[in-house]
């Protein structure tokens, strides 16, 4: 695997974000998943910048909606997982399942 | 019911042309649930929180995406400019008799070729023919603040050649990308 194309903590939590929402992945409902999932304050910038990090790497692809009156008449912009990044989040997950392999949690306390 | 004014200016200011319709379409959507169900000052805060918490990530958006390019651009014309005074300003303190005087032509056209050479190579980053005006016009601004920065005396041929082949540099290097 080249360098660059292994996944960051957080891209990998916002592929997850776009995964679990399916049609309905847009930056404000991924900050929210995130924020309930994990209990981590994010913030729609940061959110936004992952997104278009993994947009620019192929991992996820995006569409604009119409605007509505409830967004204040602007337009949506949808996320969707590529075939790429759902092969990334397969790739990631073995990674960590390999890493987690015969680890016991919760770890005791002061244990190194 | 509207989010708070100056956090929606800022909002716009700082977030690029792409962003700010779905950015700020996002926030308002939040705004308007968070009003609904915990009360509009708590809306208001969170809002204004979020544009101030988000400033720096979405500009730095804004620099990837090539629409802060002109700003780029006018840095990395001025800077080198005013870098080589400072440079002919200590060559010359060398010089007994020499230092006040005009410049040599030979400094000044060291200048002209590498603030050129700048210009040029931010033409080449520009995408749109609007962008590459916007390019050019940003590099003979900072190219003039430059000159009237610099310490020592310049001809007015030397500014007028500054002043022109400068945008006509990167706009000749748009065009010459474009059409080659």
């Amino acid at each position: 695997m080249a360098k660059g194309e292994s996944l960051g903590e957080f891209e990998y939590l916002v592929l997850l974000a776009v995964l679990r929402l399916n049609d309905d992945a847009y930056g404000m409902r991924v900050r929210r998943e995130i924020a309930e999932r994990t209990q981590r304050d994010v913030t729609i910038g940061a959110v936004y910048a992952t997104l278009e990090r993994l947009t620019a790497k192929g991992l996820i692809s995006s569409e604009m909606s119409d605007p509505t009156p409830e967004r204040g008449g602007r337009a949506k912009r949808s996320f969707h997982l590529t075939g790429v990044g759902i092969r990334a989040v397969n790739r990631s997950r073995k990674e960590l399942e390999s890493m987690l392999e015969g680890l016991a949690f919760p770890l005791p306390r002061g244990s190194r | 019911m509207k989010p708070p004014m100056l956090a929606r200016m800022l909002l716009l200011a700082v977030a690029g042309e792409g962003e700010s319709e779905f950015v700020a379409g996002d926030l308002h959507e939040e705004f308007i649930y968070l009003c609904a169900t915990r009360g509009r000052p708590a809306g208001s805060r969170w809002y204004a929180w979020q544009v101030v918490r988000s400033v720096v990530t979405l500009l730095a958006l804004r620099m990837r995406s090539g629409e802060a390019l002109h700003v780029v651009s006018g840095l990395s014309v001025a800077v080198p400019l005013l870098l080589l005074d400072r440079l002919w300003c200590f060559v010359h303190s060398q010089i007994p008799l020499k230092d006040g005087l005009s410049r040599a032509p030979g400094f000044l056209a060291v200048n002209l070729v590498c603030v050129c050479i700048c210009a040029a190579l931010c033409g080449s980053a520009a995408r749109s023919f609007q962008r590459a005006i916007l390019i050019a016009a940003a590099t003979a601004v900072s190219a003039t603040f430059a000159l009237w920065a610099a310490s020592g005396y310049t001809s007015a041929a030397y500014v007028w050649l500054m002043l022109l082949l400068v945008p006509a540099s990167s706009l000749l290097v748009f065009t010459w990308r474009k059409f080659v």
